[in-house]
């Protein structure tokens, strides 16, 4: 499980050795919530806003995940902003991280892109470190810099350490949308150097209210001669019998090594673990948050997932969403970019719900440091935050 | 059978003549002559037995005991002594006072499969080692009969006695207070409160910190200095490990419980009342089903100052586990320590009622304090328990109340057990929430890196 050693131990041990307590995981408390009203006297700040930064560098960047795109907008505030005192900074990046958290629905995946965040600037911003304000400054903005271009690196060695788990022959099931998935099924599809490309097979399951994206990865897999065959969501429990391993992607991986991700993965993970089929999950270590769930409604965000009622449902709803479907439009991450930034952020709808799949349920962790069990998640993140 | 006598005890119990005298003026003449009959029948036997026991039992204790009259006076008195302090179930008297000439040999009451655990009960301070101060005398006495109960009170307890022992201490002339304190003065002061209930695990752990602690005292330093130390660092230990440790613990177990709550909790723990009152406190509307069971009926005190505050408490005994885990939302248990394979060791009937919240897929919460942790594992609750006195488990009044005489039957009654890591969702300690294989990562940093 170990990755390559000096990026890996280097990113980590700048981490260690703060005895400030980490800030509280989930959602902002309350009391932080109410300074977010100080936000926009900030004279600096009007020209700065860190939700629109963050919807900005999502947008360029299909590539970009939610916690890494966090990171690199605290960085770009970090880099407009005049503090002249570390903890004027600290201050800064705190209210305006829960600033952003408090404004984009499902704000897990990027709270662990900004605790990280956090984390690693109390570490580094310490008084105990050289030199002036100035220059560890520069020195923060640079190694934030420097993480960002390795997160993204991350997802090429996830998919270096991934593809030996598809062996030739094998079935995959898969589905979702993740980017670390599709490198990592790009990555054993191609040939590699030490004999042929492998052969196998991959059952995408569809989701129909994100059809495109499905189409998506479909059709690059199928581009690179993977045979795909898609089935719908309610084919999963028939398709396992066929299955030799699932590999999923997440939004987050929890404290105990369970993952938060698409609504529909754990009763994937159910099924497999059912079917005694491996469930693995591919994600960077950057996707870490610290939160512990207890359960599907433990997530500490609004889901209207369960809605009971007694009215019909109008056709119009059902029109709309053909409509919407049939639009030729990045639908990819659509919530991200809701409109009204000033609102307060919509519950997440059923299209864009996550659920919890806990850690008895997910076999491996394909992780760019390495193959990790889900409980050395929990190991890991002591390392990181003590 | 020869070896009917209970292992444990140093001699055999012999019955106690005066004690048998009180009793005489109720019987009639025959019943007394039957009684003397069965008594130095008794006093036969066990003399024989007791000459090949007691020997070498008696050779270790024997060096400590205060009277220098002589071997043999000293011998005697010293059998006398423990007999009076081992708490050996009531058989002895009734069995011989019984009214028929009875054998004298007693059936073993010993469960076998747990023999290894029958560990005789200091209940009074006859027989302690002079050495053993006066609060700690004190200590023993109120550990052994429950007044001081629970993982974490017994710690505190005892390091507060240990500072109340190391204040009194002056080191010997041609002596190191790091050479005498830990093998001359901590030593038998440990041993007696071992003897009084074995030791607890976070005790244990102190203990084990104090030693280095002690060991650590520059040779150079004066008494008082070091004297003065090692309090304050006993001091600065119990509020970074115990008292500071359980607040983080209640807000963190707090802001877990949220509004419409039913928190299903096992006997009483005092980390868990304290988590539950400040949610309280915190104005979360839940509700406590209190589960509890014989027989030291921890759960009511909890229930009662629960009550007392006002949150709405339903109180059941473990029989009607399996009906109420249906209403609850979250299982909060504590913990007598936590194994290093993630395994919970903690008071009888949790693994019970953590296997049917799991069950009933119900998330169990534990909540400990890392100086619980141990590196030990446990695979059952057999290898490593404590049996405690069978005779509580006895309703006076009850049909079972002459157990001692009823052949066959044997009581058992262990103090805890061991629920397996799969049945528990998360730790709650003062470093953060944990899974249980994080375990020995919190153990190593909080208990090893001292």
């Amino acid at each position: 499980m170990m990755g390559d050693p000096d990026s890996s131990t280097e990113s980590q041990s700048s981490y260690e050795g703060s005895t400030t307590p980490p800030p509280l995981s989930g959602h902002p408390p309350l009391h932080r919530m109410a300074t977010v009203g100080n936000v926009p006297q900030n004279g600096k700040s009007k020209s700065f806003d860190i939700v629109e930064t963050y919807q900005r560098l999502l947008h360029e960047d299909p590539d970009l995940t939610m916690p890494v795109a966090a990171i690199e907008a605290l960085i770009e505030l970090l880099v407009q902003s005049r503090a002249v005192t570390v903890y004027e900074t600290l201050d800064l990046v705190k209210t305006q991280s829960d600033y952003l958290k408090s404004r984009i629905p499902n704000s897990i995946s990027l709270s662990a892109g900004t605790d990280l965040f956090q984390r690693y600037m109390i570490s580094s911003l310490k008084p105990s470190s050289t030199g002036n304000f100035e220059t560890v400054r520069q020195h923060l903005l640079s190694n934030g810099r420097l993480f960002v271009s390795r997160a993204k690196a991350g997802r090429e060695r996830i998919a270096n350490y991934g593809r030996h788990f598809v062996r030739d022959g094998s079935v995959v099931l898969t589905h979702g949308g993740s980017r670390v998935i599709g490198a990592l099924l790009g990555k054993a599809a191609e040939a590699s150097a030490s004999g042929g490309n492998v052969r196998f097979k991959v059952i995408y399951v569809m989701n129909d209210a994100r059809s495109s994206e499905s189409k998506a990865v479909v059709s690059s897999l199928r581009a690179k001669g993977v045979p795909v065959a898609t089935i719908p969501e309610g084919a999963v429990g028939y398709a396992m019998g066929k299955v030799n391993l699932v590999i999923v992607g997440a939004e987050g991986v929890v404290e105990n090594g369970g993952i938060i991700s698409r609504l529909g993965t754990y009763q994937i993970a159910l099924l497999a673990k059912a079917a005694g089929k491996p469930f693995y999950v591919a994600a960077e270590s950057h996707k870490f948050v610290r939160l512990y769930p207890l359960g599907q409604y433990d997530l500490g965000i609004d889901q209207e997932v369960i809605e009971f009622k007694t009215e019909d449902e109008t056709e119009l709803t059902q029109e709309e969403q053909k409509f919407t479907n049939m639009t030729p439009k990045v639908t990819e991450r659509s919530e991200y970019f809701s409109t009204s930034p000033l609102g307060a952020p919509k519950p997440n709808r059923a299209v864009d719900a996550v659920d919890f799949t806990p850690p008895a349920l997910v076999s491996a962790l394909i992780t760019e440091s390495g193959v990790l069990t889900p409980s050395a998640v929990s190991e890991e993140l002591i390392s990181v935050w003590y | 059978m020869p070896s009917s006598n209970p292992p444990t005890a140093a001699g055999p119990p012999k019955p106690d003549p005066p004690a048998a005298q009180s009793d005489a003026p109720k019987l009639s003449g025959a019943e007394l002559k039957k009684q003397k009959q069965a008594e130095k029948a008794a006093r036969r036997a066990q003399a024989i037995q007791g000459k090949q026991a007691a020997a070498p039992a008696i050779a270790a204790p024997a060096q400590s005991t205060e009277a220098p009259k002589g071997p043999k006076v000293q011998q005697q008195k010293r059998r006398g002594s423990t007999l009076a302090a081992r708490d050996i179930p009531t058989r002895s008297q009734k069995a011989v006072a019984a009214p028929a000439p009875v054998e004298p040999k007693k059936e073993d009451k010993t469960v076998e499969f747990f023999r290894h655990l029958y560990k005789p009960r200091m209940t009074s301070i006859a027989g302690a080692s002079k050495d053993v101060h006066p609060a700690v005398l004190a200590l023993g006495l109120q550990m052994s009969n429950y007044t001081i109960c629970g993982s974490c009170a017994r710690l505190v307890a005892t390091l507060q006695a240990f500072k109340r022992v190391i204040e009194s201490y002056t080191t010997p002339p041609g002596n190191s207070l790091t050479r005498h304190l830990t093998s001359h003065v901590l030593s038998p002061q440990i041993e007696y409160l071992a003897s009084c209930r074995p030791l607890s695990i976070s005790m244990g752990n102190a203990i084990r910190w104090l030693k280095l602690e002690i060991s650590k005292v520059d040779i150079n330093t004066p008494d008082t200095t070091a004297k003065a130390d090692l309090c304050e660092a006993i001091d600065v230990f119990i509020r970074e490990r115990v008292t500071f440790a359980d607040q983080v613990i209640a807000s963190s177990a707090a802001e877990r419980i949220k509004d419409g709550d039913v928190i299903l909790t096992y006997a009483k723990s005092s980390i868990v009342q304290k988590s539950l009152v400040k949610a309280h406190e915190d104005g979360k509307k839940f509700r406590v089903i209190v589960v509890d069971s014989r027989p030291l009926h921890e759960g009511k005190h909890l229930a009662a100052a629960l009550a007392d505050l006002g949150i709405e408490v339903k109180y059941c005994l473990i029989n009607g586990l399996s009906h109420n885990i249906q209403d609850a939302t979250k299982v909060l248990l504590g913990a007598h320590a936590m194994m290093s394979n993630g395994r919970l060791f903690s008071r009888i009937g949790t693994a019970l009622v953590a296997m049917e919240a799991n069950e009933a897929d119900k998330p169990v919460l534990v909540l400990c304090e890392t100086i619980k942790f141990t590196e030990r594992v446990a695979l059952d609750s057999i290898v490593h328990n404590e049996i405690a006195p069978a005779d509580e488990l006895i309703i006076p009044g009850g049909a079972l109340e002459n157990w001692a005489d009823m052949k066959k039957l044997q009581l058992c009654n262990p103090m805890y057990d061991v629920t397996p890591a799969e049945y528990i969702q998360m730790i709650v300690t003062e470093s953060g929430n944990v899974p249980p294989t994080s375990v020995p990562v919190l153990h190593r940093l909080g208990n090893e890196s001292q």
